[in-house]
């Protein structure tokens, strides 16, 4: 099988790796870099459990090549632990039960966030239609739904600026 | 299950997340055909090497449950779409996944018998069988009424559904030469236990089985699976941890199902809308071993719901079928049996023009009451009447088209559940044998200890199952944890307070956390336990049969509310599923037995804009318990059915007989064809 090289950013840090050209970015996400908040429910990009940020665009890492992701921006969950936007709607999402289970919960994060980030006050069907390509089988969505409009949209700036890098180690 | 903090923050160790270094991952050919010979396996591990017959384990096992022994593997037959035939192992799923090429099967395809109902005359499924009738029994009491004003017949029908979590199945397992470690999502971890020990005549001792994080359920993660024992046996074998990771469409073709019945009804009864009696084949679709085979008697056993109906006989038949096993789903035969009464009821309304909601208060529990099948249930007519108060049925109905339903929900309390609790360096920990998997188990935990022991609910844990931290244990499922293992929880707590009273004289939190305790308790329960449920809903449907849902509204007695915003999550993610099966959600195959879906969306799980909303109201009854709560967690799936059904039914001007309800049905209905 074909190796190929590839060099992203992956939460603020370079990550350089060798993979076969057939490795989807999830597998890179969870298995090379052992960072395991992203999920995997179906493989066909129906559930969303995998969405993962490339270039601040949610995407589905389990339809996107490693190799693809090469020379981008790449953000799962763990990289915008320190995100103020993602700490207030992880506080909504425990406040409001907007998860039982919590296996779709990291990509249904990921997708709220992106809409938060385009739209601070989206009305219920923004909301729902934003969150149509990530599948919760536990709460039918209204806890989610209210979760989201509970965000309160913080200073201007904090909303408009890139997410801050976080640097691990 | 991890603390929610963790889970939020993607901390959580699901199954795919438990990894080692020395890891093989495993991937199963699966036969291509629903039924067929198998005339010749070539390549990967084949049945012989996994000499065992599967065991009944988890939901409803019993000594008596009359399912077949199914292999591990299929050899010579395969008897549905989807069984394991061989498997193969690589170093990552990629390269287990490439080596499925290297297994040549060759078929001798047959005709698949699909349809229950034509399989209860048939040949036979499988080889070696008289009937594909696997369980037949009469349930109630045999009656003639010749006086009833109308006498009114149905065949109604629910087709199969996916459980569906968003986790799939999967297991890991590893072997250290004397001890077998099999980690695995579940609903219960000694089920799991018993059902590897049992198929692999092993001993209890020598198998743990560990919980990890369970990414939802429904009833699918009960119990134990061909594919758990495969690893297991591999791990033994290779000496090498073996991983097993089930994908979307092995979920759909080779986990078990539910739903899957069909009810030929008779209700006789007088014009004034007495239903003086009712009568019933019922037929489950049990798939190629006869899995569940218990259900069709359970439906029979509750078909007569809140209602005081002093006449019912049914014939209850499970079925084998060229299908996966049927299985437990979220409610696991409770909503067939509300489905079958309410459409009955509907359907006399409609003959007699009586409203629905009075037809149902005249026919309820004005007392205690044992129906002929001899469940027992308290007077229902308060609660029906209180009922549709709240929901506004009454003005609703003067200007709308509400659809109503009132159901029983009956928990499975029986056989009670353990618990264990150590205290330890000022820390509490608590294990139970009804596993945590999203219903917030950890909450009440936290409450009910807090306030019997007088300790801060914060140096409480809730772990996540184990079987050798608890020797024994039931699991979650049938709406029980709440009931039976919150019982046993306070159980366990006051023989750690005895313990602390004998130990220092008097009973303190500061006693408690002073010194070391661990007790254990298996608190059996034999009696039952039924409250009821109702629920109303609205909705629109175009001439294009496209539904639109604008209502819906649900009041269940749950008892005591041991943590109410978990009460109202649970019935917001409960009537969405319910709602699923009525709109979209179905396992359908083809002629040639090919199924039809083959990914979450196929098999019709509503997705944010499809999915309705509820209005959810409860009461609060208390229960015997100690802690006062009834069941919950299925009540959603039982009732948002029926009343969504009759909404769909009356707005457009149908008789509904089948979920789903696709626009095609709706459509040719309107058109006079019959389906």
């Amino acid at each position: 099988m074909k190796k190929v090289k590839v060099e992203l950013k992956l939460n603020g840090k370079q990550f350089k790796t060798e993979v076969e050209a057939r490795t989807l970015l999830v597998d890179l996400v969870r298995e090379l870099a052992d960072q395991t908040a992203t999920h995997i429910g179906c493989d066909t990009s129906n559930c969303g459990a995998c969405t993962v940020l490339l270039d601040g665009r949610p995407v589905k890492s389990c339809t996107v090549l490693a190799a693809q992701a090469g020379g981008r921006d790449v953000k799962t969950l763990e990289g915008l632990s320190e995100d103020p936007l993602m700490k207030k709607l992880k506080d909504q999402f425990l406040d409001k039960h907007g998860l039982q289970c919590g296996f779709c919960t990291s990509g249904m994060l990921i997708s709220s966030y992106s809409l938060l980030r385009k739209k601070q006050k989206p009305d219920e069907l923004e909301i729902r239609e934003s969150l149509s390509g990530n599948i919760c089988r536990c709460t039918g969505y209204g806890g989610i739904v209210d979760a989201i409009k509970s965000v309160q949209p913080g200073i201007e700036k904090e909303r408009v600026a890139p997410a801050p890098e976080i640097q691990r180690n | 299950m991890s603390d929610i903090v963790d889970i939020i923050n993607g901390k959580g160790r699901f199954i795919d997340d438990i990894s080692f270094p020395d890891m093989v991952h495993i991937a199963f050919v699966r036969s291509n055909y629903s039924r067929a010979k198998i005339l010749h396996v070539n390549g990967g591990y084949l049945a012989k090497d996994f000499p065992y017959f599967m065991a009944s384990a988890g939901e409803g096992a019993t000594d008596e449950e009359m399912s077949l022994r199914a292999p591990v593997l299929a050899s010579t037959y395969a008897a549905y779409l989807g069984e394991p035939i061989a498997v193969v192992t690589g170093k990552n799923r990629y390269e287990a996944e490439d080596n499925l090429e290297g297994v040549e099967v060759d078929y001798d395809p047959l005709n698949p018998i699909l349809d229950p109902e034509e399989a209860i005359n048939s040949d036979p499924v499988i080889p070696g069988v008289r009937s594909n009738v696997i369980s037949d029994r009469f349930v109630g009491r045999p009656f003639s009424i010749t006086d009833a004003d109308l006498v009114l017949e149905d065949r109604l029908e629910n087709r199969r559904v996916a459980t569906n979590p968003i986790e799939t199945r999967g297991v890991v397992a590893a072997y250290d030469g004397s001890k077998l470690t099999v980690w695995t999502p579940t609903q219960s971890a000694h089920s799991v236990r018993d059902g590897i020990c049992e198929s692999m005549n092993l001993p209890k001792e020598s198998v743990r089985v560990i919980q990890t994080d369970t990414g939802g359920a429904f009833g699918l993660k009960g119990g134990v699976y061909p594919e758990y024992i495969v690893a297991s046996t591999l791990a033994m074998k290779l000496k090498r941890p073996v991983k097993w990771i089930e994908t979307r469409r092995e979920h759909l073709m080779a986990s078990r199902p539910g739903r899957g019945v069909v009810g030929r009804m008779k209700i006789y009864a007088m014009k004034t809308g007495l239903i003086r009696g009712i009568s019933g084949d019922i037929i489950v679709d049990a798939g190629a071993y006869g899995g569940a085979s218990w259900s069709s008697g359970w439906i029979a056993y509750q078909v007569t719901g809140p209602y005081a109906i002093k006449e019912a006989y049914f014939h209850a038949r499970s079925v084998m079928t060229n299908k996966v096993d049927q299985g437990p789903y979220r409610g696991a035969g409770r909503p067939e049996a509300s489905f079958l009464m309410e459409r009955m009821i509907d359907l006399l309304c409609d003959e007699t023009g009586i409203d629905a909601l009075d037809l149902r208060l005249l026919n309820s529990a004005k007392d205690r009451f044992k129906s002929p099948t001899g469940m027992e249930i308290e007077p229902s007519a308060g609660f029906i009447s209180r009922a549709f108060e709240k929901m506004g049925y009454r003005q609703l109905a003067r200007t709308d088209r509400p659809g109503i339903s009132a159901f029983v929900l009956i928990p499975a309390v029986a056989d009670g559940e353990s618990c264990r609790i150590r205290v330890k360096n000022g820390r509490i920990s608590v294990w139970l044998g009804g596993v945590t998997h999203g219903q917030r188990h950890d909450l009440w935990v936290k409450s009910l200890l807090s306030e019997k022991l007088g300790i801060d609910p914060s140096i409480v844990t809730l772990e996540l199952g184990d079987t050798d931290m608890l020797r024994e244990g039931v699991g979650t499922w049938g709406s029980r944890s709440a009931i039976v293992g919150a019982n046993a929880l306070l159980k366990v707590a006051a023989k750690i307070m005895e313990s602390v009273r004998k130990k220092t004289g008097s009973y303190s939190g500061k006693n408690l956390l002073a010194g070391d305790y661990d007790e254990y308790e298996y608190a059996n329960e034999k009696g039952s336990l039924i409250s009821f449920g109702a629920n109303l809903a609205l909705a629109d449907s175009d001439d294009l049969g496209n539904v639109k849902i604008r209502t819906m509204k649900a009041y269940y007695d749950v008892g005591k509310a041991l943590a109410p915003q978990v009460v109202i999550s649970q019935i917001r993610g409960g009537a969405v599923q319910g709602a699923g099966q009525v709109l979209s959600e179905n396992l359908e195959y083809d002629r040639d037995g090919q199924l039809m879906a083959a990914t979450l969306s196929d098999s019709g799980v509503l997705n944010s804009v499809q999915a309705p909303d509820i209005e959810a109201f409860y009461e609060e009854n208390p229960s015997r318990f100690p802690h006062g709560a009834k069941g919950l967690g299925e009540s959603p799936t039982i009732g948002v059915p029926t009343a969504l059904v009759r909404a769909i039914e009356r707005s457009a001007g149908i008789r509904i007989r089948k979920t789903p309800v696709t626009p095609e049905n709706i459509v040719s209905a309107k058109l006079g064809k019959t389906e």
